[in-house]
């Protein structure tokens, strides 16, 4: 693995993370379940799911008039009124209205990215709790009026005059007066997201049957970890729903393979993601509740994970030859040489399920011998993972994506998972985040069960 | 309370079909005369099993001014009991006229969080009429338990004054003390309130009295415009007192002066912590900032 450390951004003499800095520990979490678009959460805007995920979790730990340092979360599809969304959303909540807290947005990384920007000031001494999270509705998207009609009404309320009024309303066309929905095209390519990964999907030449496997797993573990009652402690029920409203617990492999492709349809033949291997639009909130080790403890609250550390990275999609969803495969080889370790080293690999494409195209690209070579820098291929640690208790194809919501769900998931596991070969065990972003990004990050430091 | 067996509705009433009685019995007694008894009717009224429709407590939340969460503001539980009140006050048997009371004041006991899914028996009744200096008022009583354990979980107390009407054998009260000079604070909010109050509050409560739908219908029943309804004011001014509130809470407010719409209401909060911090009280107040007429005032309580 060190071949892979010249690649990382900045070169470091010693892991940074094993410093004087204080640890983040994860203490838990709280969701609302996600729900399809246009069901249970239709009328909910995002400040009401992230208000219900927050209050879920202020119950939960007893943290009624708490004042917290701070407070992050964020929303992909966001009103214009929602400017101060986490703040107005910690107004309405049970918490001390000395909370402060700021709104973030990295598209679908915005979670994990509040988890680690918050964890470091932990880290940092600035704070010594917070609460992370994120929100995102597709059936209460904003929608805005035609770039034509807007600057006709802003240069309306600049008009001085009768006349010049009406000069100005005689620029209005028909066509301004359709409004402008929100999509998941990439601003400079016009493609869908989906219709990039249909393009990565291809150029891995990733098999059909291959990600309709990864769905009906993720299908199966997340119904199984309902039924073990694994999300007891990490969900509580709103407007009615008390799982995942995506959910098929008794999808099977036939039933995915009658699906009809729906991105990548020009490849013809070689069409192959269908509604049953990409994620729905889903409404949903979450958050994950970050203290020092005292904080935590002069509370009685759990310290299920440590925050070791966290990478972002970028690719050029427009013009380069990488995929729009491809950045983790670079972040995860640059997190881990930073922090001197392997795929061997991790227990856990939780894997956002963008698409089934996204996930086996980031590993195809990392068992690939050239993509090694040439793109990371290293000696041949970055690594294999056990698919036996890969998303154990299901992903995003079926728990539904809510964008911001999706790190927060994998953090508070992951966390519990670490805790649960116990020590793995005397040290405790550790679990790697990676999750893709539009705009050619990803954000990656690497937690650890909490062990007592020595001597404690 | 009466010891009578309530009278047990099969569903809620339609308040609608309630005020165009409540019209066509006012007419009717204009007509044929009307010997209006000197007592209230002895029964309840009771309706078993009412569960709060999840579409219309979302746009009920988000005009108050409230999170849209899965626990019913104290305010929504008014309205939901509220076809079983109007209920009792339709009844042939009901000395007072039902169009054109006024609300004086409520108080309102919350006794736990109350979630939407929950199953609810809600009873009413009418009780203590007495005289008033300006007619005859009258406490509806509304009481929501548990379909599933019967526990009391909210509790209502309505006054409303049939103006103008003296009914023998009821005591006319004496002169009220002068009302203390009220000078308005500094405000902590001020609500916009447009024309359309009344009609979206309407809309979500289901009370669709006249007074509150415009300014035609408000003028036929003698009022120069439409007027906020009281409850849409209080549930606001309950929604502003916040989160810090706790789950189980007293909740009063007295009506002042009516609010004619479209208008603009001023508004102070105090709110009041105990000596280990915890949130004993908010006491509200609103008045017109024009006139400095006070509109209405009360406070929420911790239980």
């Amino acid at each position: 693995m060190p071949a892979a450390a010249h690649s990382a951004s900045a070169p470091h003499e010693s892991p940074v993370t094993q410093g004087t800095f204080r640890r983040a520990v994860v203490v838990g979490g709280n969701r609302i379940p996600f729900a399809r678009t246009g069901g249970a959460y239709t009328k909910s805007s995002n400040q009401d799911m992230l208000t219900a995920a927050l209050d879920g979790l202020i119950a939960r730990f007893g943290l009624q008039e708490e004042r917290i340092g701070e407070v992050a979360a964020g929303a992909v599809l966001k009103h214009s009124r929602d400017f101060n969304l986490t703040r107005e959303a910690v107004l309405g909540s049970a918490l001390s209205a000395e909370t402060p807290a700021y709104d973030l947005q990295q598209a679908c990384a915005t979670g994990l990215e509040t988890v680690l920007g918050l964890a470091n000031k932990i880290k940092l001494g600035q704070i010594d709790s917070a609460i992370a999270g994120g929100v995102d509705s597709a059936s209460d998207a904003p929608i805005a009026v035609s770039e034509g009609l807007r600057e006709v009404l802003l240069d309306l309320n600049r008009a001085k005059s009768l006349p010049e009024r009406l000069k100005v309303l005689s620029r209005l066309r028909p066509k301004d007066l359709a409004p402008d929905a929100p999509n998941t095209g990439e601003p400079r390519t016009g493609l869908s997201m989906g219709e990039h990964q249909a393009l990565t999907t291809a150029q891995w030449k990733i098999s059909r049957e291959a990600q309709d496997e990864i769905a009906f797993n993720s299908h199966h573990n997340l119904a199984a970890a309902y039924e073990r009652g694994f999300f007891d402690d990490l969900v509580t029920p709103y407007r009615g729903l008390s799982r995942d409203s995506n959910l098929r617990p008794d999808t099977s492999m036939e039933k995915l393979a009658t699906l009809k492709p729906v991105f990548g349809k020009s490849l013809g033949a070689e069409a192959t993601m269908t509604a049953g291997n990409s994620t729905p639009l889903t409404d949903g909130a979450s958050t994950v509740l970050l203290g020092t080790e005292e904080w935590a403890d002069a509370r009685g609250l759990p310290k299920l994970a440590v925050v070791v550390d966290g990478e972002a990275a970028a690719v050029d999609f427009v013009h380069g030859k990488d995929g729009l969803l491809m950045a983790p495969a670079f972040a995860v080889p640059r997190l881990l040489a930073r922090n001197g370790l392997s795929f061997e080293d991790i227990d856990f690999f939780e894997i956002h399920e963008a698409f089934a494409g996204t996930v086996l195209s980031t590993l195809a690209a990392w068992e690939d011998e050239e993509f090694g070579r040439t793109r990371l820098g290293l000696d041949g291929a970055f690594g294999k993972i056990d698919r036996a640690k890969l998303n154990v208790n299901g992903s995003s194809l079926a728990a539904g994506h809510p964008f911001a919501a999706t790190g927060g769900r994998i953090v508070a998931s992951l966390a519990k998972m670490l805790h649960d596991n116990g020590p793995v070969d005397g040290r405790p065990a550790r679990g790697l985040i990676s999750i893709c972003a539009a705009g050619g990004q990803g954000v990656v990050a690497i937690l650890e069960a909490y062990s007592a430091p020595e001597g404690r | 309370m009466t010891t009578e067996q309530p009278l047990i509705l099969g569903e809620l009433p339609s308040l609608s079909k309630l005020y165009v009685n409540a019209a066509a019995t006012a007419a009717r007694r204009r007509v044929l005369g009307f010997q209006a008894a000197s007592a209230l009717p002895h029964g309840s009224h009771e309706v078993r099993g009412v569960r709060a429709d999840v579409a219309n407590l979302t746009a009920y939340q988000h005009l108050i001014g409230e999170t849209a969460s899965d626990a019913l503001p104290a305010g929504f539980i008014h309205a939901l009991a509220f076809p079983v009140a109007m209920s009792v006050l339709n009844r042939d048997d009901f000395p007072l006229p039902l169009l054109g009371m006024i609300h004086l004041k409520n108080h309102v006991g919350q006794f736990r969080a109350v979630q939407f899914s929950e199953p609810l028996d809600v009873r009413s009744w009418a009780e203590d009429m007495r005289g008033h200096r300006a007619g005859t008022q009258l406490d509806v009583v509304a009481e929501v338990r548990s379909s599933d354990d019967g526990a009391l979980l909210w509790r209502g107390v309505s006054t409303y004054l049939a103006k103008g009407v003296f009914l023998p054998g009821v005591d006319k009260a004496a002169t009220a003390p002068a009302p203390a000079d009220f000078t308005a604070p500094a405000p902590t909010a001020v609500w916009q309130l447009g024309v359309d109050t009344g009609r979206l509050y309407a809309a979500v409560s289901g009370d669709f009295n006249p007074i509150h739908l415009s300014l035609l219908s408000a003028k036929a029943l003698g009022l120069p415009r439409s007027i906020a309804h009281g409850m849409y004011l209080a549930s606001r001014a309950l929604a502003d007192v916040g989160s810090v509130k706790s789950e189980a809470f007293r909740w009063d407010v007295i009506f002042e002066a009516p609010v004619f719409l479209p208008a603009r209401v001023a508004l102070e909060i105090g709110t009041i912590h105990s000596a280990s911090g915890s949130w004993e009280r908010s006491d509200y107040v609103a008045w017109n900032p024009r006139s400095g007429r006070r509109h209405f005032s009360g406070s929420v309580t911790a239980l």
